[in-house]
């Protein structure tokens, strides 16, 4: 959680004494994040009074300011905020100044402007429009007792520390305890804020009661009598402003201001409005309706813990007070609530009633986190205090509820474990004064065991671990040394499919094809744009409940789509591509995480080979496609694929094939469907395979390492016309039956289907290299082979030899 | 007619044309001419032996050798001189090398890719053996494992994308996309014993809106070492080999104290900017102050080992986590994390 700190209030509590710069620079490395250090230095922005105010007379909407800003200087600036009256107090910038833009958020230089036929010289400036809030609904009204022209640097200039908290450190949400982090830091001296006695005595017409002592743990309230409202003293406002809150009413302001002074927030009723004179923690009915401090009628969800009065819910507890109960003009008597919730209650709570956040509730953001039960009281004190001192209270008793207190947290470790977890020594003495700087009480070394007690604020230190890091981020990481582990290193294992996934994308991008890597969650329209009458060619996939957009809002079930959308958008602005991506699909299994299935998709489309002076340009047809997978299988040892099955869905049907069992397909591939590759805006001759790479691996073949042979080859081109039915595996599947162990390479030499061989027929030209393991063949062994081999093409498919 | 002195005109003859042979084909011609098989003067020549008396043909037959020898040798050097010439004159050749060669395909691995095969390279120098996980898991793996129950406030550093089954959601075991590789940290305990060293490269989801540095789909290296006497020490040694390897021998890392529940104590890592080396202020890879903060470490918590059925006082260890296209972003200078996932092959061929 971003939390402001102004430097100024900051040094209320310790004594600062460094520049700004290497404080933050301590905090950071000790553990605080320092998000940035805000220093207000504004240039060219006043503090102005609104001289004037007048319609302007081509805008309804738009007014004209006459702005006064000292020494006789006025100007006149064109507005649009409906919170001005003359006489305001407002910052004024004037032509040049820097100022952040309430629209965009960006930074932008005042320069003059034309409005409707007026111009503006200058601006008067929202908060967010000066860098110090979010609100750009109307202009900052500035205290009525600043100086007019004076600059506003010198006015409201403060130096900000932007810190990010972690959830573990609730105690840092106050600015006492960041204090306390300096203190130790810094060792400088702590100076805690005044807080009044509470004393024993016992409200009279206000009680609390714990219904639910698992959801509220602890459960304080004080009355004050007497109380008159009004603004709050100038200076805890301009501390309300710089920290990011807004001030409202003395009353309200000290519950806030203690908030962040402290952490713990506080909640202030009108006794008149609490029925019964009693405050109840309790689980809210069902159906139960309250309407919220921001005007909101909300009905509570099952699980809320409520604060109530004898009829009626007043507020929701530890996120958000409600209408009903709220201080108003005319209070005289507050009961002041001060409670401590069950963390992950507020949270859920807060979630489901959209109050979690930044811009939800500042008390659920902090009760959400492991506020210590112990600020109760201090914080009850403190904001009596403040209560007293300016909203002219009388603290008139407090009641203070803690069915099961927290017992005090001693931590006992041997000290050895400091140096076995860090791995260097920290002096015994140097150890014990850091866990005191830090506020640990109690520390002492009994024998060899290290004891100490956490301060109360602190919820995060329970093991000795907690106390080990508190130890090394005080004494600064920089002093642990770098050092190479030893000790036995574990046996490795083997990882066949993450090797061979490997292997194949070396295989891959060795051929010319550049790898990609897209997201994995997609659109789920991208998967009925696969086939060309939509039906689905991959498993319905899991769907994101919460997705960040409609585009990526299931786990892709094939890598399909995202190959495609890939091709698409680089065939806008180049000739062809050869990509691929080697990613798991997402395969939903009932009652199991999904089967994650590492899947290669390859497209190829477009230009094979651009137009050059050596050639003409080429494109992209099916055997490329084939190239690519059969040297993809040769380099990686796979044989073959498995039983082929043709056409594959969502690819042309004459031009496709599915290699692989009928449950899963090893290897699909072929030419795009065009009425698909229309879909998706690619060109029709576009071709895809996808390859599962476990079924791959399940298909290599050990090597067949022989020596090079000892003996002569001979070769025989053979002139084959045969049915056009006839396919060329069939050919070569013949021709090796025959020739047996001679026949060593079949290669296709000219394919020809046209007049010449007839309708119907089609004539294949293929080359044979025959070559025996045992000697040189003769023309009569060369020839007998050839004879079996004419004579099985003949029987066998009814080829007939041409010469 | 013919006797050793014709013969010795004849090879005078033969020679002095062979030697005047300007180019292949001419030679070829003289060749067939006077040592042709069938119808060359010397196979004319040796026809006539047997009309001779037998005390001359001794030496005509000499006579006949010799010229042959002769003539042969004639053609030998003739052929060798051509050649050389025809060698010489190919060498007189100038080509315009500047000319481009036929268009090349150049295949590349993403650089994603390549920058977890860098991780899981520099990390085995280190003993480290690479695993993979799950990326759609459960809630129990990547957050209860991890201290991190229902509720818990740090929940809110790990917004999650979660996950339907369309055969059925198991309310008792919600499934999500892992928001950090960390649950493998858990699932190899559980499968392995000590001593454990491994790496854990793998792709997350966030529920994140994306801008120049944030993605809701990214990748990220997961580290986990356990044994009996692993410190913070080593942790920190382990994560400054990793920089020397991967940035340079100049390189150095900075430990800042962090929180995550599944670690105690914790740390950030930052690597020294390799692109300013602190230098520059206006430093757009460190932001002016010469860190890089890329990952989180620390020694994993008592709780869960505890919860993995290991002994905490035995066995301890540390771990670290970092993202993978942030790493890139460094190594290569790239501007903008979500030019990765855009894939442009206009990007992707710069690498």
């Amino acid at each position: 959680m971003l939390i402001r700190v102004p430097l100024s209030w900051l040094r209320e509590y310790v004594d600062v004494n460094v520049p700004v710069d290497d404080l933050a620079q301590r905090l950071h490395m000790s553990g605080t994040e320092v998000k940035g250090i805000e220093r207000k230095a504004w240039d060219k922005i006043w503090v102005g009074r609104v001289a004037d105010l007048a319609k302007h007379p081509n805008a309804d909407k738009l007014q004209l300011a006459t702005v006064d800003y000292g020494e006789g200087r006025r100007t006149q600036v064109v507005t649009g905020a409906t919170n001005l009256r003359p006489g305001a107090i407002i910052a004024y910038g004037e032509i040049g100044a820097e100022y952040i833009d309430g629209h965009t958020g960006e930074r932008a230089v005042m320069k003059p402007k034309d409005m409707r036929g007026i111009k503006s010289e200058g601006m008067v400036m929202s908060e967010k429009e000066l860098g110090i809030g979010e609100d750009h609904d109307g202009i900052l009204l500035l205290d009525e007792k600043l100086p007019v022209g004076a600059p506003l640097s010198e006015a409201l200039g403060e130096t900000v520390l932007l810190l990010e908290l972690q959830p573990n450190r609730p105690d840092c949400l106050g600015i006492l305890g960041i204090a306390r982090e300096v203190a130790a830091l810094l060792e400088t001296q702590l100076h805690e804020p005044e807080r009044a006695n509470l004393g024993t005595a016992a409200p009279r017409g206000l009680d609390v009661r714990v219904e639910d002592a698992g959801a509220c743990r602890r459960f304080a309230a004080a009355r004050l009598d007497g109380v008159r409202i009004g603004p709050s003293p100038e200076w805890m406002q301009r501390r309300l402003t710089a920290a990011g809150m807004r001030p409202i009413s003395n009353v309200v302001d000290i519950t806030n201001y203690v908030m962040l002074e402290l952490g713990q927030p506080l909640h202030a009723y009108d006794l008149r409005d609490i029925r019964g004179g009693t405050l109840v923690a309790r689980q809210a009915r069902t159906g139960e309706r309250i309407r919220t401090l921001d005007s909101v009628d909300r009905t509570l969800p099952d699980g809320t813990l409520v604060i109530a009065d004898e009829e009626r819910a007043l507020g929701i507890a530890g996120i958000m007070g409600g209408e009903s109960s709220e201080i108003r003009d005319d209070t005289t008597t507050v009961a002041l609530e001060c409670a401590s919730f069950e963390p992950r209650g507020i949270g859920r709570t807060a979630t489901r009633l959209d109050l979690r956040g930044s811009s939800g509730s500042a008390a659920a953001r902090r009760f959400a986190w492991e506020l210590s039960p112990d600020l109760v009281p201090i914080a009850l004190a403190r904001a009596v205090a403040l209560l007293r001192d300016h909203a002219g209270a009388k603290p008139a008793g407090t009641v203070d509820r803690y069915p099961r207190p927290r017992p005090r947290i001693e931590v006992r470790m041997p000290y050895g474990l400091a140096r076995k977890v860090l791995g260097i020594d920290i002096p015994r003495e140097e150890a014990i004064h850091i866990l005191e700087r830090l506020g640990f009480s109690g520390c002492a070394l009994e024998g060899d065991t290290l004891v100490a007690h956490p301060p109360v604020e602190r919820t995060d230190i329970a093991i000795p671990h907690d106390v080990i890091e508190e130890i090394a981020r005080i004494a600064g990481y920089d002093r642990l040394p770098a050092r190479v582990p030893d000790g036995p290193l574990p046996l490795v294992e083997a990882h066949p499919v993450q090797e061979f996934r490997e292997r194949l994308r070396d295989a891959l991008i060795g051929m010319g094809l550049q790898e990609t890597v897209s997201y994995s969650l997609i659109d789920p329209q991208w998967l009925g744009r696969l086939s060309a009458d939509g039906t689905p060619v991959a498993p319905e996939p899991l769907r994101i409940q919460n997705p960040t957009t409609s585009s990526q809002s299931v786990a892709r079930p094939t890598l399909r789509p995202s190959v495609l959308d890939t091709a698409r958008r680089n065939l806008r602005h180049r000739g062809g591509v050869a990509l691929f991506e080697i990613a798991p699909v997402y395969l939903p299994r009932r009652g199991d995480l999904p089967d994650e299935r590492w899947t290669a998709a390859v497209v190829l489309a477009g230009n094979a080979q651009p137009e050059s002076w050596l050639g003409p340009a080429r494109d992209n047809d099916l055997w490329d496609m084939k190239s690519v997978i059969t040297g993809a299988l040769a380099k990686l040892r796979v044989g073959d694929a498995g039983a082929a099955r043709p056409s594959a869905p969502g690819l042309h049907p004459g031009r496709s094939e599915r290699c692989g069992s009928a449950e899963r397909s090893t290897l699909t591939w072929g030419q795009l469907d065009p009425r698909v590759a229309e879909l998706w805006e690619l060109p029709a001759a576009t071709f895809v395979a996808e390859l599962d790479v476990a079924a791959l691996l399940a298909r290599v073949s050990p090597p067949q390492v022989a020596p090079p042979p000892r003996y002569p080859a001979a070769m025989r081109d053979l002139a084959l016309v045969l049915d056009k039915a006839t396919p060329y595996a069939a050919i070569e599947d013949a021709i090796r039956a025959a020739g047996k162990a001679l026949v060593e390479s079949v290669s296709l030499v000219d394919l020809y289907r046209g007049p010449q061989v007839g309708a119907g027929k089609k004539s294949f030209a293929v080359r044979l290299v025959l070559r025996s393991a045992d000697g040189t063949l003769t023309d009569d062994d060369v020839d007998r082979a050839l004879k079996r081999i004419e004579g099985r093409l003949l029987h066998q498919l009814g080829a007939t030899l041409r010469t | 007619m013919a006797g050793p002195q014709e013969l010795k005109e004849l090879a005078d003859r033969a020679v002095a044309e062979i030697a005047a042979c300007a180019d292949d084909a001419a030679l070829e011609t003289a060749r067939v001419r006077y040592l042709g098989r069938r119808d060359g003067a010397l196979t004319q020549a040796a026809k006539q032996i047997a009309t001779l008396p037998a005390k001359d043909k001794p030496a005509y037959g000499a006579a006949l050798n010799e010229a042959k020898a002769r003539i042969e040798a004639a053609h030998e050097t003739r052929t060798a001189a051509l050649h050389g010439a025809s060698l010489e004159q190919g060498l007189r050749d100038r080509e315009d090398l500047t000319l481009p060669g036929r268009p090349v395909r150049v295949g590349r691995l993403h650089p994603v890719t390549a920058t977890i095969r860098e991780v899981s390279r520099v990390f085995a120098t280190m003993g480290f053996e690479t695993v993979e996980g799950p990326e759609i898991e459960t809630d129990y793996y990547n957050f209860e494992a991890l201290n991190i129950p229902p509720g818990h406030p740090a929940r809110e550093k790990w917004d999650t994308l979660w996950v339907s089954n369309p055969l059925g959601d198991d309310p008792k075991m919600p499934l999500l996309g892992r928001t950090h590789t960390s649950p493998m940290q858990v699932r190899v305990m559980e499968q392995r014993k000590p001593p454990i060293r491994v790496v854990v490269p793998g792709r997350c989801y966030r529920y994140e809106a994306t801008d120049a540095i944030h993605e809701s789909i990214l990748h990220q290296y997961e580290g986990l070492a356990i044994d009996e006497k692993l410190t913070m020490a080593d942790l920190k040694g382990v994560l400054y080999s990793f920089a020397r390897q991967v940035f340079g021998s100049k390189s150095n890392v900075r430990f800042r104290p962090d929180y995550f529940p599944f670690t105690e104590p914790s740390a950030e890592i930052a690597f020294s900017c390799v692109i300013c080396a602190g230098k520059d202020p206006q430093c757009h890879t460190c932001g002016g102050d010469g860190w890089i903060e890329a990952a989180g470490c620390g020694m994993v918590h008592p709780d869960v080992l505890r919860r993995v059925g290991y002994d905490p006082d035995r066995y301890q260890g540390f771990a670290f986590g970092g993202g993978i296209e942030r790493l890139a972003m460094v190594i290569s200078g790239t501007p903008d994390i979500r030019l990765f996932a855009q894939n442009d092959l206009r990007f992707l061929e710069s690498f």
